[in-house]
Formats: C-alpha cells, sequence, structure tokens
C-alpha cells in the first residue's frame, strides 16, 4: 500500500513539467528589482550623470566604493556642474549588492543592472573602474570630456518638481 | 571676550536660573550653559551685528520696584517678568541681572524655522557638489530647526555666478551666499585687512573685493572656515574630498616662530599610490597662540612635504644607496675625522632630532652647533626675559604697550601681526620702529624710525625719550624684536638693549611682559635649548670641520658666501628633505621625513613646546631625523636609538631643565578653551577643536627668578658705506620661491616677481625709473638681477632686497653693495 | 495759514532778505538767547510730534542727548523717499531759510557742533540750491563760527545720498552719512547715545518737516502751536495727496483735519466722478485702509496721530494715496511688494529673502497662474517677515501683503478663480492729469 502510494507521487510529478532550466543556454528571466552590476549613466548629450559627489561611497555599508573628484571646465566636461568623478571604483568583492549608492546618488547617475556575471581571477580585477563602469556615450554624442559653451552647463543637478 | 571677568549675574533660561559672568554676550553665555541658540551671522570672534535674525528668543527682564529695588511679585508670588513685544536677538543681546529668556517655545521654534526657509528660498541645492557639505552650519541648522518640506517653486529660485574668484586662493558662490558678512567683517576687525565689502543691496546684495590683487589678504582662508555656507572655498580644497572621509591629525605648522596649530585634514589618495596625504590644513584652537586662526601661507603652505623634489633615497656621492649602506658610511666618516666634526641644524627641526643631532656630535667629542639661518641671536635672552608664562596677547588691551622693532612682523609672523593688531583696537599702544616703511606701519598707533644700523643704539636710547617713558609706564609691556637690517652682532645688542629697557622697568617675570623675537623657522627656540647658536655657525664658517653634518638647511640657497667655505670641508652630511643643491655636493644624503610624516614637538616664538602627530603616509626610504642620528650613533657605538619620537623626548626632559613637564603626555593635555569650538560648526567655524594638546611653555629664567645675566651690551659701529655703495639689505617677505613653499603651485601667482625698493633720490641719481631690471653687486656672491620698485619706501641709501624671491641667494644679514641699471656700468661718484 | 509751506502766501520767501524781512531766524535769534535746556522744554511743551512717520516727540528725543558729551551732532533727514511723498521737497525748494533756522534752534538745544543734511541722491539740484542758502545765513551769522555771538560754532553741511529708501531710516541714514553702505544698525545704543549715533557721537535725526516747525515755536510759543491741531496731535501737518483725485499736491492743514475735508474740499474730490475704493494713508508702507464708496464713514477719520491708529492704519508721513474702485488692489499690492524688493537693504534673513519671495507669487496671481493656497502662502510669509527684522522696513514690506488681503480679500479670489487674468488689464485708469509735483508723487506711487 505504503509503494502505491509512493510511484503515485512519482508519476504525478512525471507529467508536470520540469523546473530546471539547461543554463547557459537557457536563461530564466529576473525579477524587475534584482540587483546586479552597477552602471555609471550618461546624459542624451554623452556627459556623464555623475558629479563625483561620494555620496554612493558614503552610503556604502560595504565601503566597496572609492570616488576621488575633481574639477570641470567648460573647455573640458565631463559633467554639469562644477564637480566630476576623477576616479570611481567599486570592488565587487566587497560590494553586497544592496542598491544604497543607487538610493543615495542625486542625479541618478548610479544604476543596479541585472547583470549577474561577474568573475574574477584576482582580487585586482574585482576592482571596477571607471572606464568599466560607465555606459557607452549615446550615438552621435562625443562622450566626456568635451568641450561646450560657457555657462551652458553651470548645475550639477538636474531641475525638480515643484511642490504640490 | 577673554574671560577674566569676576562679577557674575543671575539669568533665567528657560525657567531655570545661572550664575553667568555680567555683560556676557546671550549666545556665548548660553553655550557654555548647554543651551545652543543657532546663529549664522553671530561669531565669538567678531561683534554682533543682528543681520542673520536666527538667534531669536524671547526675551524679559524681572521687574523691580523702582523705589524700593523690590522684586515684583505676580499673584502666584513668582517674580513677574515684563517680556518685550517682540522675539529680539540673543546675539546682540549682554546678559544682566535678572534678565529671562526662553528658546523653547514654539514662538521661538516657529521663528527659526521661518528663517531657515527664508535663507533657503535663495540658496542652492548644491549640497552633493558643495566642499562644505557634510560641515555646513545652514545644512546642519536645516535639519535642526528648517521645515519639512519647501513652499517654493523651484522655477523662483535665483541664479548667480557660481565660480567667482574673489582672488587666487577663494572662490565664491554668489548662488550659496547667505550673505551674513562674516567674511566682511573677519576682514576689518580681525585681520585688518578691510579687502571684502558689499555689493548692491536686497537680494542682490553680494561679496565683491576692493583690493588689486583681489582678496590681497593673508588670512583670506579662514573666511572660508567661518562662512556658515559653501560660499567660500579655498583653490586648495576644492572638491579634494568630503568632509566625512578625512582624518584629522592634530599638527603645528612649520612656517613660522608663531607655531599655529593646525588639523591636517588626510585622506588616502590613488595618486598617492593609496597612501595619506594633506588634503588641507585647518586651524586648530589654541587661545593662547593662534586662536582660531593661521595664515594662508600655513594653509596652502604644505604642499612640499609631498613636492616631487623630496629626496626619496639615500645617496653616497651621487649614487643611490640602500640606507644601511649610506648610514655605515657617514659612521665611518665621523670615525674617521674624530672630533674635528660639526653640525649645523635647521630652524624647523623638532627638538627630536635636534637632540638627537646633539648627541651624536657630543659623543664624537664635538660642541660645535650651529643653527640655520644665522641671523638672529638672542635666543639666550628671551630664555631669560621672554614673555612671561602664561602670555596670551588676547589679554593685551588699554594700558598695555607693545614695541615692535626692527620688523616687518607681517612678512614674518603674521598672526602674531593680526593678534597684536586686535590687542591695538582694544586700546593697546602698538609701537612700530624700523629703519624703513613697511605694512606694519599701518596697524600702529605710533611709529618711530631710525637709520639702518641704529636700531641697537635706538633701543639702548630709549629710556629717556618720552617713547621710552610711555612704555616703560604701561601696565603690561612686550617687545618684539626683528633682524630687519641687522647684522647678528647688531641683532645680539639689540636684544640685550631690549632685554635691559625690560628689566629696568620691571616688565618681566610676569605674563603678557617681555621678550619675542620673529625668528626665522618654527623652532629657533628649540635649537636654542638644545645648543644650537647661530654665533656656533659663524664660527664654523671661520674654522670649517673636516666632517659637516648639515641638517634641512639650505645652505646654498640662502646664503651666497657658503661656497667660499663649504668647499673646505671634507666630508658633508647631508639630512634633507629634499634632492637639493647641497644633497649633489654631501658625499652622503640621508632622506629625511617632514613634519607631517611623524611625530614631534617644536618650541614657538613664546616658548611653548608644541606637539604635532604623524599625518601622512611616509616618502621613499625617508625616516625622521632623530631617527638617522640616532642610527649613525649606533653605528658609531654611542648607544642603542630610541624606539619613538616620544623616548627622544622623554630623554629631553631629563637632561634639559627647560623641558621638565614637557613629555608627549603632558603636551597632549587640554583644557576647555573660550570659544568653544566644537563639532556645531555654526558657531565657531570649521576650525578644529584641540585634541592634541594645548602645549606646554617653558618658563624664562625670570618667572623662576633666577639671576639674569644680560651681557655686556657691544654696540657696534655702524658700517661706513663706501661711495657710490649701497647698504643692502636682506628682508624677508611672507611669499618667496623658497623651496619649502614652491610646491605649493596655488600660490605662485601670489609670489612677487623678485624686486629691490630703492629711495626715489637714489634711484634719480642712478638713473633708474620704477620697473627697470637692476643689477646688484656685493663682493663675494653673483650678482642679483631684479626689477626696480622705487615707491618711496625705502630710506636714502639703501636697497631693500626681499630674500628668496630671486634665483640667486641674497645675503643673510645686511651688507654694502652697489646697484646699477642692467645694461648701464654702475655710476661711480668721485 | 501756512507755518511750513509759507512759498504759497509769500513766493519768494526762499530768498535770505525775503525770509529775514518776514521774521526770519527771529526764532534763531530768541532760541540763542535762551539756555538749550529751556529750548528743549519749550519744544517738548508745544508737543510737536516727529513728521517722519514714528510721531515721536521731538522734544522728547533731543532731551535724550547727554549734554556732557563734547561732541553732539543734528542729523537732518531729507531722505524723503517714501511712496507719494513730497513734501519735504517743497519745504525745501521753497523755504529752504527756515528749514536751516529751525535745524539751528535744535542745534543749540543740543548744542552740537555740526548740523547735517542728508537728502536723497535725485536732490542734487535741491542740494546745490540749498548750498546756496546756508552760505548766505552764514554770511550773516546765523550758521557757522560764533553764532549770533553767543560763542557758539556750529555748521551745516548738506549731504546726498545715492539713491535708497532705506536710508531714510535714521541709523541707515546715520551709516550712509559716514560713507558706509546704507544699513540699519543694531540698537541699543540708539543714536541719541553716545556709540550710537554719527561717528558714534551722540545724535538727534529729525525729519525736514519737523524742525521746519521749531522756528514758528521759539515764535509763537507752545500754547500757541498746541492750539492748532487736537490735544494729541499738535500742530499743522503737509499731507501729499496723490492718486485719483482732481486736485493732487501738498495740502498744509492741522492735524485731525477728516479724510473728507481734505479730498474734497481741498483735493478737490474723486477724479471722473469715481467711488474710492482704498486709501493708502502712508505710502506704501502703512496698512492699506478699505473704503466703500464715497459715502464711507471711515472718511470721517480725522488724520491724526491717534484717530489713525485708532482706526487700524498709521499717519506716518501722511503721503495719501488714492485709489477708485477702477484699481486692482493685487496690482497695488505687486507694486507695493516691487518697491520695497527693490529697496530692502539686504541686511536681514526675512526682509531680503522674503520680499523676493513674495514678489514672485504676488506676480503669479497677477499672472493669472496663482492657485488659492498662494494666496494663504502670501500672507503667510508676510506675517513671518514682520515682528523680526532689524529695522521696520521688513514690517512694512509685510503690510502691503497682509492688508489688501485682509481688506480686499475678493481681488484675490478674482485672480485665482480667474477671472481677471493680464496684467496689464489690471492696470487702474489714468489719474486726472495733476501738477507736476503730484504727477512725480503718482509715478512713484506706482513703481
Amino acid at each position: 500500500m505504503d509503494l502505491i502510494k509512493g510511484f503515485r507521487t512519482t508519476f504525478k510529478h512525471v507529467l508536470q513539467e520540469p523546473v530546471t532550466i539547461q543554463y547557459p543556454e537557457q536563461e530564466k528571466p529576473f525579477q524587475e528589482r534584482f540587483k546586479g552590476r552597477h552602471e555609471l549613466k550618461r546624459y542624451d548629450n554623452g556627459l556623464e550623470k555623475c558629479i563625483g559627489c561620494s555620496l554612493c561611497a558614503a552610503a556604502c555599508p560595504a565601503d566597496a566604493i572609492w570616488v576621488e573628484a575633481s574639477e570641470n571646465t567648460d573647455e573640458e566636461r565631463y559633467s554639469p556642474g562644477e564637480r566630476y568623478a576623477k576616479t570611481y571604483e567599486i570592488n565587487m568583492l566587497r560590494c553586497i549588492f544592496c542598491g544604497y549608492c543607487e538610493d543615495a546618488c542625486p542625479t541618478e547617475a548610479i544604476v543596479l543592472t541585472q547583470e549577474h556575471r561577474l568573475s574574477f581571477t584576482n582580487r585586482r580585477d574585482a576592482i571596477y573602474t571607471k572606464d568599466m563602469l560607465i555606459v557607452p556615450p549615446p550615438e552621435g554624442t562625443e562622450g566626456s570630456p568635451q568641450q561646450v559653451e560657457p555657462g551652458k552647463f553651470n548645475r550639477p543637478i538636474p531641475d525638480m518638481e515643484n511642490p504640490k | 571676550m577673554v574671560t577674566n571677568i569676576t562679577k557674575t549675574v543671575t539669568i533665567y533660561i528657560d525657567d531655570v536660573s545661572y550664575q553667568v559672568p555680567a555683560g556676557a554676550n546671550l549666545v556665548d553665555a548660553a553655550k557654555a550653559l548647554g543651551n545652543d541658540i543657532p546663529v549664522f551671522c553671530y561669531h565669538p570672534k567678531m561683534s554682533p551685528v543682528g543681520m542673520c535674525r536666527m538667534c531669536l528668543v524671547e526675551l524679559g527682564s524681572i521687574e523691580k520696584d523702582r523705589a524700593t529695588g523690590e522684586v515684583v511679585l505676580d499673584d502666584k508670588g513668582q517674580p513677574k517678568v515684563r517680556w518685550f513685544p517682540k522675539l529680539q536677538t540673543a546675539c546682540t543681546t549682554n546678559v544682566s541681572d535678572g534678565m529671562t529668556v526662553r528658546t523653547n517655545t514654539k514662538q521661538v521654534d516657529q521663528a527659526r524655522e521661518n528663517v531657515v526657509e527664508f535663507l533657503l528660498t535663495s540658496h542652492p541645492l548644491d549640497c552633493p557638489v558643495c566642499d562644505k557639505g557634510g560641515e555646513c552650519p545652514l545644512q546642519n541648522l536645516t535639519m535642526e530647526h528648517g521645515p519639512g518640506k519647501t513652499r517654493m517653486n523651484f522655477a523662483d529660485k535665483m541664479h548667480l555666478d557660481k565660480h567667482v574668484p574673489l582672488g587666487d586662493l577663494i572662490f565664491l558662490d554668489e548662488e550659496r551666499c547667505i550673505q551674513c558678512a562674516r567674511c566682511i567683517r573677519f576682514q576689518d576687525e580681525v585681520a585688518g585687512d578691510d579687502v571684502l565689502a558689499f555689493h548692491e543691496r536686497g537680494r542682490s546684495l553680494q561679496i565683491i573685493t576692493n583690493s588689486e590683487p583681489g582678496f590681497d589678504s593673508y588670512f583670506s582662508g579662514n573666511t572660508t572656515d567661518i562662512c556658515p555656507v559653501g560660499a567660500l572655498t579655498t583653490a586648495d580644497f576644492r572638491f579634494g574630498a568630503r568632509p566625512w572621509e578625512l582624518t584629522n591629525v592634530p599638527s603645528i605648522c612649520p612656517q613660522c616662530p608663531v607655531g599655529c596649530n593646525t588639523s591636517l585634514s588626510t585622506r588616502l589618495d590613488r595618486d598617492a599610490g593609496g597612501r595619506a596625504i594633506i588634503k588641507r590644513v585647518m586651524p586648530r584652537q589654541n587661545e593662547q597662540v593662534n586662536e582660531i586662526w593661521i595664515c594662508d601661507k600655513g594653509r596652502f603652505g604644505h604642499h612640499f612635504s609631498r613636492g616631487a623634489d623630496r629626496l626619496q633615497i639615500p645617496m653616497t656621492g651621487n649614487a643611490p644607496a640602500s640606507l644601511t649602506r649610506a648610514l655605515q658610511v657617514a659612521a665611518d666618516k665621523l670615525k674617521a675625522a674624530g672630533s674635528d666634526v660639526a653640525v649645523i641644524a635647521g630652524s624647523s627641526m623638532s627638538n627630536e632630532d635636534l637632540w638627537a643631532l646633539k648627541q651624536l656630535a657630543n659623543g664624537l667629542g664635538s660642541e660645535r652647533l650651529g643653527a640655520w639661518p644665522p641671523t638672529h641671536a638672542g635666543a639666550d635672552l628671551v630664555a631669560q626675559v621672554g614673555v612671561g608664562k602664561g602670555t596670551n596677547l588676547s589679554a593685551l588691551g588699554k594700558g598695555d604697550a607693545v614695541l615692535i622693532i626692527a620688523s616687518d612682523l607681517e612678512e614674518e609672523a603674521p598672526v602674531w601681526r593680526l593678534r597684536i593688531n586686535q590687542a591695538r583696537k582694544r586700546g593697546a599702544i602698538v609701537v612700530v620702529a624700523n629703519a624703513r616703511k613697511t605694512q606694519m606701519d599701518e596697524f600702529a598707533s605710533e611709529t618711530a624710525t631710525f637709520e639702518y644700523g641704529e636700531a641697537p643704539k635706538f633701543m639702548a636710547d630709549i629710556e629717556a625719550s618720552d617713547l621710552g617713558k610711555k612704555l616703560a609706564a604701561a601696565n603690561n609691556l612686550i617687545i618684539l624684536t626683528g633682524a630687519d637690517g641687522l647684522t647678528l652682532v647688531e641683532s645680539r645688542a639689540l636684544m640685550q638693549s631690549a632685554a635691559n629697557f625690560l628689566i629696568k622697568t620691571g616688565h618681566i617675570g610676569k605674563a603678557n611682559n617681555g621678550l619675542m623675537s620673529a625668528f626665522p623657522g618654527s623652532n629657533a627656540m628649540g635649537l636654542y635649548y638644545m645648543g644650537f647658536t647661530p654665533e656656533a655657525t659663524l664660527d664654523i664658517a671661520q674654522k670649517p670641520p673636516k666632517v659637516l653634518i648639515v641638517a634641512q638647511s639650505d645652505l646654498i640657497a640662502d646664503d651666497p658666501s657658503v661656497g667660499e667655505w663649504l668647499t673646505k670641508v671634507e666630508t658633508i652630511i647631508s639630512l634633507t628633505l629634499f634632492n637639493d643643491a647641497l644633497a649633489g655636493l654631501a658625499t652622503v644624503a640621508l632622506p629625511i621625513q617632514s613634519f607631517a610624516e611623524r611625530d614631534g614637538t617644536f618650541v614657538n616664538g613664546e616658548r611653548r613646546v608644541q606637539r604635532f602627530y604623524t599625518a601622512q603616509g611616509p616618502i621613499g626610504e625617508a625616516t625622521p631625523a632623530w631617527q638617522v642620528a640616532g642610527r649613525i650613533g649606533e653605528l658609531l657605538g654611542q648607544g642603542k636609538v630610541k624606539l619613538s619620537a616620544a623616548a627622544v623626548m622623554l630623554d629631553i626632559t631629563k637632561s634639559v631643565p627647560a623641558f621638565e613637564g614637557a613629555r608627549y603626555k603632558e603636551l597632549a593635555h587640554v583644557e576647555p578653551q573660550f570659544p568653544m569650538i566644537q563639532k556645531d560648526v555654526y558657531y565657531g567655524g570649521t576650525a578644529y577643536e584641540n585634541t592634541g594638546g594645548l602645549g606646554v611653555q617653558i618658563p624664562t629664567a625670570a618667572d623662576q627668578g633666577e639671576t639674569l645675566n644680560v651681557g655686556e651690551v657691544f654696540v657696534p659701529e655702524t658700517p661706513k658705506v663706501g661711495k657710490g655703495k649701497m647698504l643692502i639689505i636682506p628682508t624677508q617677505v611672507l611669499y618667496n620661491r623658497e623651496r619649502t613653499f614652491q610646491s605649493s603651485e596655488l600660490m605662485h601667482p601670489r609670489v612677487a616677481d623678485p624686486y629691490a625698493e630703492i629711495n626715489s633720490a637714489d634711484a634719480k641719481r642712478l638713473n633708474i625709473n620704477n620697473g627697470d631690471m637692476v643689477e646688484i653687486a656685493i663682493a663675494g656672491a653673483s650678482a642679483i638681477r631684479v626689477r626696480a620698485q622705487v615707491d618711496g619706501r625705502a630710506p636714502k641709501g639703501a636697497v631693500i632686497l626681499p630674500r628668496h624671491l630671486a634665483t640667486n641667494a641674497v645675503p643673510l644679514t645686511a651688507t654694502v653693495g652697489s646697484i646699477s641699471k642692467v645694461g648701464q656700468a654702475a655710476v661711480v661718484e668721485g | 495759514m501756512h507755518i511750513l509751506l509759507r512759498g504759497r502766501d509769500i513766493s519768494d520767501i526762499y530768498k535770505f532778505d525775503v525770509y529775514t524781512a518776514n521774521g526770519g531766524y527771529e526764532g534763531l535769534k530768541k532760541a540763542v538767547s535762551m539756555k538749550p535746556s529751556e529750548v528743549i522744554d519749550l519744544v517738548k511743551a508745544s508737543n510737536l510730534r516727529g513728521r517722519g512717520g514714528a510721531g515721536f516727540s521731538a522734544g522728547m528725543k533731543w532731551s535724550f542727548i547727554p549734554q556732557s558729551e563734547p561732541i553732539k551732532y543734528v542729523a537732518v533727514n531729507a531722505d524723503e523717499s517714501e511712496a507719494g511723498t513730497f513734501k519735504d521737497r517743497e519745504i525745501l525748494e521753497t523755504n529752504p531759510h527756515q528749514l536751516i533756522e529751525g535745524a539751528m534752534i535744535c542745534a543749540w538745544a543740543i548744542q552740537a557742533t555740526a548740523v547735517y543734511i542728508y537728502l536723497r541722491g535725485e536732490f542734487w539740484d535741491v542740494a546745490h540750491a540749498l548750498d546756496e542758502r546756508i552760505a548766505e545765513a552764514r554770511k550773516a551769522g546765523f550758521v557757522g563760527d560764533n553764532v549770533l555771538g553767543s560763542g557758539w560754532n556750529c555748521n551745516v553741511y548738506t549731504h546726498l545720498g545715492a539713491g535708497a529708501y532705506i536710508c531714510g531710516e535714521e541709523s541707515a541714514l546715520l551709516e550712509s552719512l559716514e560713507g558706509k553702505l546704507g544699513q540699519p544698525r543694531v540698537r541699543p545704543p540708539f543714536p541719541a547715545q553716545k556709540g550710537g549715533g554719527l561717528y558714534k557721537e551722540a545724535t538727534v535725526v529729525n525729519n525736514v518737516e519737523t524742525l521746519t516747525n521749531a522756528p514758528w515755536i521759539l515764535v509763537n510759543g507752545p500754547d500757541e502751536y498746541k492750539k492748532i491741531g487736537t490735544e494729541q496731535s499738535s500742530g499743522n501737518k503737509i499731507f501729499c495727496v496723490s492718486g485719483h483725485v482732481n486736485k493732487p499736491g501738498n495740502y498744509e492743514l492741522p492735524l485731525g483735519t477728516t479724510f473728507r475735508e481734505l479730498l474734497y474740499t481741498h483735493a478737490g474730490g474723486i477724479a471722473n466722478g469715481k467711488q474710492i475704493k482704498g486709501i493708502l494713508p502712508s505710502g506704501g508702507s502703512g496698512p492699506i485702509m478699505r473704503v466703500n464708496g464715497n459715502d464711507d464713514p471711515i472718511l470721517d477719520t480725522k488724520l491724526s496721530y491717534e484717530d489713525m491708529a485708532k482706526a487700524g492704519t498709521i499717519l506716518g508721513s501722511a503721503s495719501i494715496i488714492v485709489m477708485d474702485e477702477t484699481v486692482d488692489m493685487v496690482w497695488v499690492a505687486s507694486k507695493a511688494i516691487k518697491f520695497f524688493k527693490h529697496e530692502s537693504c539686504g541686511k536681514c534673513t526675512p526682509c531680503r529673502e522674503g520680499t523676493f519671495w513674495l514678489d514672485k507669487v504676488v506676480d503669479r496671481i497677477l499672472s493669472g497662474k496663482g492657485q488659492e493656497s498662494d494666496v494663504d502662502l502670501i500672507n503667510n510669509i508676510a506675517k513671518n517677515m514682520s515682528g523680526v527684522t532689524l529695522c521696520a522696513l521688513g514690517d512694512f514690506a509685510a503690510n502691503p501683503i497682509i492688508h489688501t488681503i485682509k481688506n480686499f480679500p475678493e481681488d484675490f479670489k478674482a485672480h485665482v478663480e480667474k477671472k481677471e487674468v493680464a496684467a496689464e488689464k489690471a492696470a487702474p485708469a489714468k489719474a486726472a492729469p495733476a501738477p507736476r509735483r503730484g504727477k512725480e508723487a503718482a509715478a512713484q506711487a506706482g513703481d
């Protein structure tokens, strides 16, 4: 009797669809909220959104982010406003992908993507530099730094919505 | 502001009674009682203006019956309080008996919230990129008192210029400015350089500079500390780091004898190989020394500590060597020389270094210890009749006097100048006596002049003059000497005469009385206490030893005449920060650490032993000079090298009586100071609370009632200037091309082109016009080419030649030479 | 009867000879024959109140000056810049010697060492003419060294400001006189105290009109003076009437005259047969009065310090701006706040930032883009501004907002409900053609 009971379970599952997938040939879609590797975003004109404010580093509970800032000029402009990130590094071994950096960012520059395939063969490679993190400039823009007309990009933070 | 008020009154804050010093400012008094009344425009070091309206409180006074003086009681038997109908600004109120204050009512809260809201309507949301973000009074007080949300349309915000250089060093962000006028008032009231002002009115009110070049003041950096927002930022620190990322290390400024307490803000830096480097220099509160101010040289002149010209590895015979090998070579050379050894040590070396060098020389049987540069004599007199223990320049006021003689204090010790100018404003008589006109005349209540070379005579004869009588009669008298235009012998004579005058008039052995001198470097007094003298340096030059140890002294750049005798020295062992010309000449060049990389102590001009701490990461193989000397000594069998700077100091305290009670632990002692500079940056600014120690002042011989020995005054004959010759007067300018200042590139625009001041009569005679290129020829030195400045400040027959401006070295002390226009033979007069 | 505007009776009284021929400088002669303290008592007894706006007793003010001080000053406030005020100018132009005499009487009373007449920057022609008048008086021995043989030396100087409303505030006036930025000072110390006045010396600051009363009081005695006006407000006052009246201009009438008499008997009634809607009794700074048409009993309010206070407003400098039914009060508030925004010195936060913010929001309401909450917002901002500033300008700047909202809520409602929109449409009908000075005043009132 117990035997029949056991087989019933087995047969029931034979007819069901398998839950496993053939990774890496097949990939399972992620939840929208999944937090993976970071990206530094750009504005449509190719300027970097990051203004080097270090708030992400301050918010980081794992002390994984290192930012050093420098000053923009209109001849050599990386980002709107006076300040940009000269150095931007994330140690992916330290990062716990909590997304606090994204929350802290005043310009929505740092965004956690769904990319999760991070592997390194030594500790040094785990440090993602700014070149690795920043997205390529949108098509038709020269990226950063660029020479801009004076006085056009003197505000670091985009305008906000008025109070209701 | 000095709290020597003994009378107290009773005031009531939020229904609790307190005893406070009569006449104290209400904000200060409340602060001392732990009640933080928020302020933006008020600053404890400046007179109140009541502009920002942040400190509004409910104010009243207990009603007293006019006839009887009895306190009137209300129905409940409580004292009846007569309240002002409107809120009053606490900052413009001085406490009086029966004053009643309420700081915690709804009305007060609302008023504070309103003021913050008003300020924020025009303030940009820049905090993420603002250098002040994180240590910003407006940010902090907004969190504490501000409204939770905005009622203003963002489109209605002011948009103004965000990048206005007020000068080469300070930038103004017009949007961030909240018009508190702290910077303007600091420059006017505290610094005495009234170079900032308001322009326009209403919401268009803006800070401008009215000097040429812009913001022309040696104290400009302090305005960024007291700015309650990020409107003023320094060229040095702009976007250097966020304040919360910084580690603040207590230090002492190595630039001049004032010995300002500083705080080195360090942070790891990728460009420095991940080591900690100085990001900025901030003042650290020491009310007896520098209050909460530092000069711009101290603030921005730190770059030499990471300069590209730092010597990083030991050299022997101009080839890199390992430290062990280099030390061995040095030891061998010293051993071979026997006792024919001498040391010349720079005036910015720490006491530990000097002690170790002395031990090394003594161990070899040599007592020849020279101080560099040998310009100012009489440190022994400062040790005897220097300003008494407990001296505080802030205590000088009405009835007191300061005589500044033969010194351009503005250029030699700016913070002393600032503090003495404040004393003058409080009513002290400040007499500036010099042979030439200087900037100091502006800060004097009286001036006196004498011929060059006559300074010792002037001082010796002062007693009989009206001026002398006035000084003698002062309650407190400080004489501050320099060596402007004096030879070392004359400098000694001046110091002796000054000491004699002080002794005769009884102005010794008590606080705020005695002798001070604007010695070069940060540790000239330490040199004296460790046994290094300028006279010994001259002796070394006269009779060069076989082996000379030169420690942290730029002989070649400082003195054109060293070439004459340095060649006679067989072996030079150079302990140096820089890979300079002397390091090239040396048989052994050993890299040493700067003040920023190690622990140590300096003795300032007021004989205060002060301690500095390790701030930034090491550079190359540089080690502290005390360790270098100690290890050489060890190789020579002089005993084991000490393990730490603290251990060296312990040794000093046991051997040098003056340093008794100056162990590191005692030097690190701190006491509460007024004003209370704490983490609440809104009150005192971002100057740092002193946690590293206030230092210990060495008592003078006069303080301890010991017998004084001024020595016989030898007033030398004024040198005869031959026909067609001029007196060449080397002077000190604050911003120059010394190696320790050159690495601070941001200061380059502020350093003057090489120039020499000459009198208009001389200029006419020699056919020299203002701005002409002239050549100054001095016997035994290469010609110096500079621009002539004919501005009526130089006395007749003298050429005022600032040191360290031109590439060629300028003589250390006054000498005779000739001046001629370039491309024209010197005018020879029959 | 004119005490102040005597130029209306004797057209060339500005001339020295004509002035002396008509009893000029008799008051000063009488003063110098008396002890200074007696002069102060006499002026105190006359109940002469300051005509600059606050209405403080002149004699009291003079008596605050410590007599023991060696250096004392008189500063004459001729920085007439309140919107709709043009009385001092007429005195300065047509009866300058009486002002000089009045200032010298005050100077004698406090034994001042010098008199400074601070004129607004736009009065440069007036100042030059005044310099000549002072020279005449000096030549005759009424000003300068050894005044009237008394051994007392006191000179009179004129000083032109640089065009700032705030310099009419006494401490800002002193700052400006010292050559500094015109910003009010912290008080105490008050100008009358050592340390608070001009160059830190005790100083009396009086309005032109106040001092011009003094010679008459000296000659005719305080009792005669007290017979004019009401019990608490003695003497004549010059009323500057502008706006929608048929005959705008200066009217010198006893204090206590009613609005009705002033507007209908003297100023020729309301222009174009319209109804009155509102009156600004003290230029831009006083609380606006609501008048429900020409028959409103409020027009029977007496123009005196005490009666105006009872009516919830102030007499101030008595620059009466009359507005008829065509006027949109939001537009008035907007013009007033623009004026104060422009004139705020910027020294203290609430006024500097408040006027700036108010202007933005009022503009929004005026352009029809405002919401009901915006009206509450400006009311609240204005209330937050008042009572917390260093000088009275903060309160003045809040007044036009608070009181227009209080007295004319329907005008604001109309705007936020978008019944009226364009700002141009809201502008009032052109006022009747007016004499030169009146027109200028109207222009002032409209920013």
